[in-house]
């Protein structure tokens, strides 16, 4: 899929001009604009049975300032209505809050899963490190105390390590797949939260 | 609608750019009735469906004033094109008015048809 640089040349000017235009809306508004005018044109030209001249297609939609003025006059009319309809405003803020807070919520988790993994593979690196001071310490007192626990200190603490230097692979391990899976997640949440970037043909 | 009468007057084609216009949006909802689409599937579904004949620099426009008031929503969907569509579908609000508005329609066509009724007869006897 490419095109010639002349309509490619084309296509990034028109759209240059359209979101020079919609320069007063929300920023968010222009690009989704643009985004998805840039989408049709790119369907027309190549998508379709029969492929339509990038310069045709540009004509259909008008110029750059005839095509944001419609958005401008409905973006108009709506402002107005918004400024009426009580329920409107609310929904909005809605679902902004929604956003914001499943924004949150992807934040904690990922910040969780990052921290935890982090631990755990540092405690294998210490492990590796200081093999004597660090490791899994349990000190158990039948009908007295327990206590687990990892460490690193100067001295080999009470109590026994039960596993010893498998404590490196199990960490490394547990800690890379925890690493790898708040990767995957917080990659698939941005992808669900946010639009996918705009596409430029090569 | 094929027909052999003679071509429209250019008042009454303006007249006519008016009532497309005023029908757009409920045609719109209409298509997206049983699917959700993307612009240029609209248009489509619009140019084969109807003999309505879409500006395609309206219907965008058209369609973002519809999802703000909230009658659509949109997601945009990676496809094998290479590039992401923005597809639309109805909201519980949009089947709502679109039932409304095809309500209105009817009843109001059909009281105009009734009304025309004079003038169809006079047109056939021509």
């Amino acid at each position: 899929m490419t095109l010639p640089a002349a309509s490619q040349k084309a296509i990034d000017a028109y759209l240059a001009a359209l979101r020079k235009q919609l320069r007063e809306l929300l920023d968010e508004d222009s690009r989704d604009i643009v985004d998805e005018i840039r989408a049709h044109i790119l369907d027309k030209t190549f998508a379709e049975a029969e492929p339509e001249d990038v310069a045709a297609t540009l004509a259909a939609l008008g110029t750059p300032q005839e095509l944001a003025g419609r958005y401008r006059t409905d973006e108009l009319l709506e402002r107005a209505r918004l400024s009426r309809s009580p329920t409107l405003v609310l929904r909005r803020i809605l679902r902004w809050v929604m956003l914001t807070l499943i924004g949150l919520i992807v934040f904690l988790v990922s910040g969780l899963g990052y921290c935890v993994g982090g631990v755990l593979v540092v405690i294998a690196l210490l492990k590796a490190l200081f093999p004597r001071q660090a490791g899994l310490n349990i000190d158990y007192v039948p009908n007295q105390s327990f206590s687990a626990g990892f460490g690193a200190g100067s001295a080999p603490p009470p109590g026994h390590d039960p596993i010893g230097l498998w404590l490196i692979p199990i960490c490394l391990l547990l800690g890379g797949g925890i690493l790898f899976l708040t990767f995957r997640f917080s990659v698939w949440s941005i992808r669900k939260l946010r639009r996918p970037k705009a596409f430029t043909p090569a | 609608m094929k027909d052999s009468s003679p071509p429209p007057s250019e008042n009454t084609e303006k007249w006519e750019v008016q009532l497309r216009k005023g029908s757009l949006e409920l045609a719109i909802l209409a298509s997206l009735w049983s699917n959700r689409l993307y612009g240029l599937e609209i248009l489509r579904h619009l140019e084969s469906n109807s003999d309505l004949i879409v500006v395609e620099g309206t219907v965008y426009p058209l369609l973002s004033r519809l999802r703000a008031l909230g009658l659509v929503d949109s997601e945009w969907v990676e496809s094998d094109s290479g590039h992401p569509r923005k597809y639309y579908r109805l909201t519980p609000a949009g089947r709502q008015r679109a039932l409304e508005m095809s309500r209105t329609w009817t009843r109001f066509s059909s009281s105009m048809n009734n009304l025309l009724a004079p003038l169809i007869g006079e047109e056939r006897k021509e």
